[in-house]
């Protein structure tokens, strides 16, 4: 409870100081609006509805985006880690994909999927898809051994022993590697918007600025911030209600 | 009823390392392990006795010799042998009563008598009002409870026990011991019991065969000469004393053997 | 495993990608065959336009990272040296680290203007948590006794800052360092996208929108080839440099 008592006097604090500099004209207005003057800029542009649609759609295409790379990321992690071919193959793309700058790929995406949602979705997907690989090939391949024999010798199948065993097994590092992935997937679809305009809160960004709209432009910078964190911490919840076993053991 | 008795015929095994030189884990094993007999392995560090078991209960592939039960050669792992290891194993993921019922849930049973066998042997183990448990909320006997739970409730001819009570303290390595023979005069087993520990082994088990330093060949074998359930006095007597210390001398003999062979290769 | 087995399946995703669009079964307007690739990418190199760009990229990239990690690992390492620092600090930046630094290209339009300055400062941004919570972690997680040995041994203080933690810090450092790298190449080619004029990021887009696809893929290659070969590279001198290391 202190912490969080700390951490709300520590950004009231911060706050505070942002709006005296602010009115006080450290530097000019233009490049600092003052903090309720960009908290008005959200009210109205609440209002108007503006930024709930472009949250809207930027959450849409993070999240679906995220949704195709989980979804595919595990599938391909557990296939790697079981079908010998499959690491084979799957391996060097992996290991490059990995430390590559996958942004530099936008353009092809808008190439073959147009500029609407599809591109968008699709590059996040791709952005986000590697961290996850990683962590369900390592999270399958590291089930502890005397699990799976303590199975085997229970009367466990060989499907039995993948499903049963080691997915749930693997369930904790798969999680984190999910964790990992859903910052990268709102970063990347932010950046697409913002290099592709058009509606979400990226385009609405850029188009701001474009009008040398500095409180336009701080308050977009808000509004991801805050969902940014709601959508992460929704994510930490989410991790302690699935793995409340697990959560149990790490603080004992 | 299947016949249990288990023949190891010149087993061998040989580990193969990632990095570095094959070893050489046993060498020409041969033992016998009488129906309903209880057999302890006893042995230093490294002598290869977990790897016997491991091949025992299928979990290893037999290279090099044959394992038979009751006359057929042992071919992967299977309910007829039900195994403990030293760290539980247990599904970190499922309660307690999600545990013993794993195994159940493989054998043709009814939904009742799948529930009721899994109560019976959550009692039998004393771990009754803790069904809804998560491992990480048990201490460590409670655990090694549950995995002995778990593993009977299928109730396999042979029991295979891997260092069982390695992981808990002396007090809880105590009361394991009692509820171990309760359980065994119940339902009796042939069990193999690996263990480091002489008096723990000379106070279960039938017969205690010794192992030597790797690779791990059968050095002796000891009648404890208990007729039916030892009683805990039993530790105090001339014979048990004698057995123990015979015993720990021929460990310790192959226990400074292994150690002047590490620091030989050096 | 030899590289050359390790990365076969490249090869083959490369006669791939050369035969699919020849035969038609992809529109080979939308992917152009490897070789027209080829063909393109030694066009860039040869009209120079590789060069100017790559380095403009480079030396944007080099300002960015360098000023990040340094000052990142500074500020770190002081925060852990000096309990209050922390307790201001620290919140501060748990707080700003979910927060994409990408979003704040704009802001840095707004503030320096179109031109290489944003794009440093871009790159900046996205160095320094990632040098600060590593260098902070590592000075933290330095062995007490370590310090204590040290100042007993009659070490003023400065001397521990510089011959105890730093050296201690140095692995989590370094470690932090490579995601900084990471970081660095996608907010150089997210701030050339945007702000564009010249680097690779505006190559690529340029090149984009007038059609010419073939050195559009051309530009996206080299782009990733040098961010792996950077992080292979950067990973080769960590290890060297940590080989004391357990």
């Amino acid at each position: 409870m202190k912490k969080i008592f700390l951490r709300s006097v520590l950004i009231v604090a911060l706050i505070v100081a942002w709006e005296t500099a602010a009115r006080v004209h450290v530097v000019s207005p233009f490049l600092l609006p003052a903090f309720s003057t960009v908290l008005r800029r959200l009210y109205t542009e609440t209002v108007s509805l503006q930024l709930p649609v472009g949250l809207g759609l930027s959450i849409y295409r993070s999240l679906v985006g995220f949704a195709l790379a989980a979804v595919l990321g595990v599938a391909i992690g557990i296939l790697i880690a079981r079908v010998n071919s499959a690491r084979w193959f799957f391996d060097p793309l992996v290991s490059i994909g990995m430390p590559m700058p996958k942004i530099a790929f936008l353009p092809i995406f808008v190439l073959w999927f147009g500029v609407f949602d599809e591109s968008k979705i699709l590059m996040v997907a791709f952005s986000s898809v590697f961290p996850v690989i990683v962590a369900a090939w390592a999270g399958t391949e590291n089930v502890e051994r005397l699990l799976l024999w303590s199975a085997r010798s229970l009367g466990a199948s060989d499907r039995g022993l993948l499903w049963e065993v080691a997915l749930p097994a693997a369930f904790p590092q798969i999680m984190t590697g999910l964790q990992v992935a859903l910052p990268i997937a709102m970063v990347t679809d932010i950046v697409a918007e913002m290099a592709m305009g058009g509606q979400g809160l990226g385009g609405d960004m850029m188009q701001a600025m474009r009008f040398a709209d500095s409180p336009g432009v701080f308050a977009g910078i808000l509004a991801i911030a805050i969902a940014g964190s709601a959508l992460v911490k929704a994510m930490e919840l989410i991790r302690r209600r699935l793995l409340v076993w697990h959560a149990e053991a790490e603080h004992a | 009823m299947a016949a249990t008795e288990i023949a190891f015929e010149h087993v061998s095994h040989t580990y193969h390392p990632p990095r570095g030189k094959p070893v050489l884990a046993l060498d020409r094993v041969s033992l016998a392990v009488r129906e309903r007999e209880f057999m302890a392995l006893l042995g230093p560090s490294g002598c290869g006795k977990s790897t016997l078991l491991y091949l025992l209960g299928g979990f290893l592939p037999v290279e090099e010799g044959r394992i038979t039960v009751g006359r057929s050669p042992v071919a992967g792992p299977g309910p007829d042998r039900g195994i403990v290891f030293q760290n539980f194993a247990l599904f970190p993921w499922k309660t307690v009563r999600q545990n013993v019922l794993y195994g159940l849930e493989k054998q043709n049973l009814s939904r009742a008598e799948r529930e009721r066998r899994a109560q019976e042997f959550i009692d039998l183990v004393h771990l009754d009002g803790f069904e809804h448990s998560y491992p990480s909320q048990l201490s460590g006997g409670m655990k090694q409870r549950v995995a002995i739970a778990r593993t009977l409730a299928i109730d396999p001819e042979i029991l295979l026990m891997d260092e069982p009570f390695g992981a808990l303290d002396a007090q809880t390595r105590g009361l394991m011991h009692e509820e171990l023979l309760s359980i065994m005069e119940r339902a009796p087993k042939t069990v193999v019991f690996v263990t480091h520990d002489v008096r723990e082994a000379v106070y279960l088990a039938d017969r205690v065969a010794v192992m030597s330093a790797r690779p791990g060949r059968i050095k002796e074998i000891v009648e404890t000469g208990h007729v039916g359930r030892p009683s805990p006095e039993i530790v105090k007597s001339r014979d048990f004393i004698d057995k123990v210390d015979y015993l720990w001398n021929s460990v310790r003999q192959e226990a400074l053997l292994a150690q002047s062979e590490r620091s030989g290769a050096w | 495993m030899k590289p050359v087995v390790r990365y076969a399946p490249l090869l083959l995703l490369a006669l791939l990608w050369e035969v699919v669009p020849r035969a038609h079964l992809i529109d080979p307007r939308s992917l152009p065959p490897l070789s027209a690739v080829a063909v393109a990418w030694w066009d860039l190199v040869t009209s120079g336009d590789l060069w100017t760009n790559g380095i403009s990229s480079l030396v944007n990239l080099s300002a960015g990272l360098l000023l990040g990690v340094l000052i990142g690992a500074a500020l770190g390492i002081l925060m852990a040296w000096y309990g209050m620092l922390d307790d201001v600090v620290h919140p501060l930046v748990r707080a700003l680290y979910p927060m994409p630094k990408s979003a704040l290209i704009p802001v840095m339009i707004l503030w320096l203007g179109l031109g290489a300055a944003s794009k440093i400062a871009s790159i900046f941004m996205g160095c320094l948590l990632p040098a600060v919570l590593s260098a902070y972690n590592g000075a933290r997680g330095v062995d007490r006794v370590l310090i204590w040995s040290a100042l007993a041994a009659g070490a003023t203080r400065r001397a521990v800052l510089w011959e105890v933690i730093l050296p201690a810090a140095m692995p989590e450092i370094l470690a932090g360092i490579r995601t900084a790298l990471a970081l660095s190449f996608i907010l150089m080619v997210a701030s050339e996208f945007l702000i564009g004029q010249t680097g690779m990021g505006y190559l690529i887009s340029f090149r984009g929108e007038s059609g010419a696809y073939d050195s559009m893929f051309a530009g996206v290659l080299t782009v990733s080839a040098v961010g792996f070969l950077a992080d292979r590279a950067y990973l080769w001198a960590m290890q060297r440099a940590l080989i004391w290391r357990e």
